[in-house]
């Protein structure tokens, strides 16, 4: 049997006086794949953030599973990578293994193999393209034991061969009692997908 | 959270070793504004330049420590890592504090040095030299402190350079003053104690105030 992790009930979001989301609720449960999909503009950002607690919604409520621990639990990947441009791509990884209480040092290195990344380990993440520093946050993704993935629009810039890796790691992470929300534009197989107006 | 505290820290000192500028454009101000100064001083007030310099190099010190102030939490806000640094904290307060000791640590201490240094070799006079090591180390911390709040209350804007200088500098003139007195009262011969004392009992205040206020100034910046 699979639990509940978060409950969204009639979420209201507004801002600067416009109505971004509008009395939404959404049951997260646990072993969950969730592609929240819509236009430009129809709130899935806004959304993520607020499961994530980053942003406070202006009505309604949420509730999280008792066992569910919001800082340990959760890690979000949004539209800006969240690595240091200053720092090499394996300081990058470490910080967040670090920060996130992971303890799985080795696999930094078999993370970037995985995704022909090695090479990189020692370049300063400034000098990649916006695809490969897309691909490095998603090798954090191995790195943490997080129950619940947030991850902004993860396909868009990756070519076809990254986006099955990631679809297998997803895949993985559900199949050891993990969830995910994504959010796109449009609906995705072997997802819960829902509309976003 | 201790290691929160300590992971940040390392990152930060990671990112000021890989980006030396920051560190060296504050001190190549501080030694034109000395520099400048003496050249101007020199011969002009009574009794020489020199009686005046160390107040100056502490003035120097506090608009000096303005200049990064901004950046303070605006490139983990810009580059992503401060919604990471907000979801996965234990306690948000502490990794912000361990940001601003970063800041403090690796910016604002090289420039306490040097200042010291140079008024060591300008004016010669150790024993005044060490009371402006003493308050520029106390009051600057109380700076970094007082800036943190204004940094993260113009998280979102752009910018906001001009805005946290507004906010900060009135909060900031109770600093100076106490810090410039206790150099004055050291080179009358007068016990400076209760000026040093002054400068340490704000820096508790605001040891205890400005995590607090910086986190919910963070909140509301990202929300």
């Amino acid at each position: 049997m699979t639990a509940n992790l978060i409950t969204l009930e009639n979420i209201t979001l507004i801002k600067q006086d416009k109505e971004i989301i509008k009395e939404y609720s959404l049951h997260i449960n646990q072993k969950q794949k969730i592609n929240i999909y819509g236009d430009n503009g129809s709130g899935k950002t806004s959304l993520l953030k607020i499961i994530a607690g980053i942003t406070q919604p202006t009505e309604g409520r949420i509730y999280y599973d008792p066992s569910f621990d919001m800082n340990k639990d959760i890690f979000y990947i949004g539209h800006k990578y969240g690595l240091k441009n200053e720092l090499t791509v394996y300081q990058n990884l470490e910080y967040v293994l670090n920060f996130s209480r992971g303890n799985n040092l080795a696999a930094i290195e078999s993370g970037l193999e995985e995704y022909s990344m090695k090479k990189y380990i020692n370049t300063h993440v400034r000098y990649l393209s916006h695809g490969q520093k897309k691909i490095i946050s998603f090798i954090q993704l191995a790195l943490i034991s997080n129950k619940l993935w947030l991850l902004d629009e993860p396909f868009t810039g990756l070519d076809k061969a990254k986006i099955n890796l990631l679809l297998a790691k997803m895949d993985r992470h559900v199949s050891d009692m993990g969830s995910i929300i994504i959010t796109s534009h449009n609906m995705k197989d072997n997802f819960d997908n829902i509309k976003l107006c | 959270m201790l290691k929160s505290f300590v992971t940040i820290l390392f990152r930060d000192m990671y990112i000021v070793i890989n980006t030396t500028s920051r560190v060296f454009m504050p001190i190549v101000y501080l030694l034109l504004i000395i520099t400048f100064f003496s050249i101007s001083l020199e011969g002009t007030t009574f009794g020489g330049y020199k009686n005046i310099l160390p107040q100056i190099i502490w003035l120097a010190c506090l608009l000096v420590s303005l200049l990064n102030m901004d950046s303070l939490f605006k490139e983990d806000y810009e580059d992503g890592t401060l919604d990471g640094i907000v979801i996965n904290s234990e306690i948000l307060e502490i990794s912000l504090l361990a940001k601003i000791v970063a800041h403090w640590m690796f910016t604002i201490i090289p420039l306490v040095i040097i200042a010291f240094s140079a008024n060591l070799l300008l004016t010669g006079n150790l024993d005044i030299s060490i009371i402006l090591l003493i308050s520029l180390i106390v009051g600057t911390l109380t700076l970094s402190l007082i800036g943190s709040i204004a940094a993260s209350l113009t998280l979102s804007l752009k910018g906001n350079g001009l805005l946290l200088s507004t906010i900060v500098l009135p909060l900031d003139i109770p600093i100076l003053i106490f810090g410039t007195s206790a150099i004055y009262n050291a080179s009358i011969g007068v016990s400076y104690n209760s000026e040093i004392l002054l400068l340490m009992s704000l820096l508790i205040l605001f040891l205890i105030i400005a995590p607090f206020a910086a986190s919910l100034g963070v909140r509301s910046s990202l929300d």
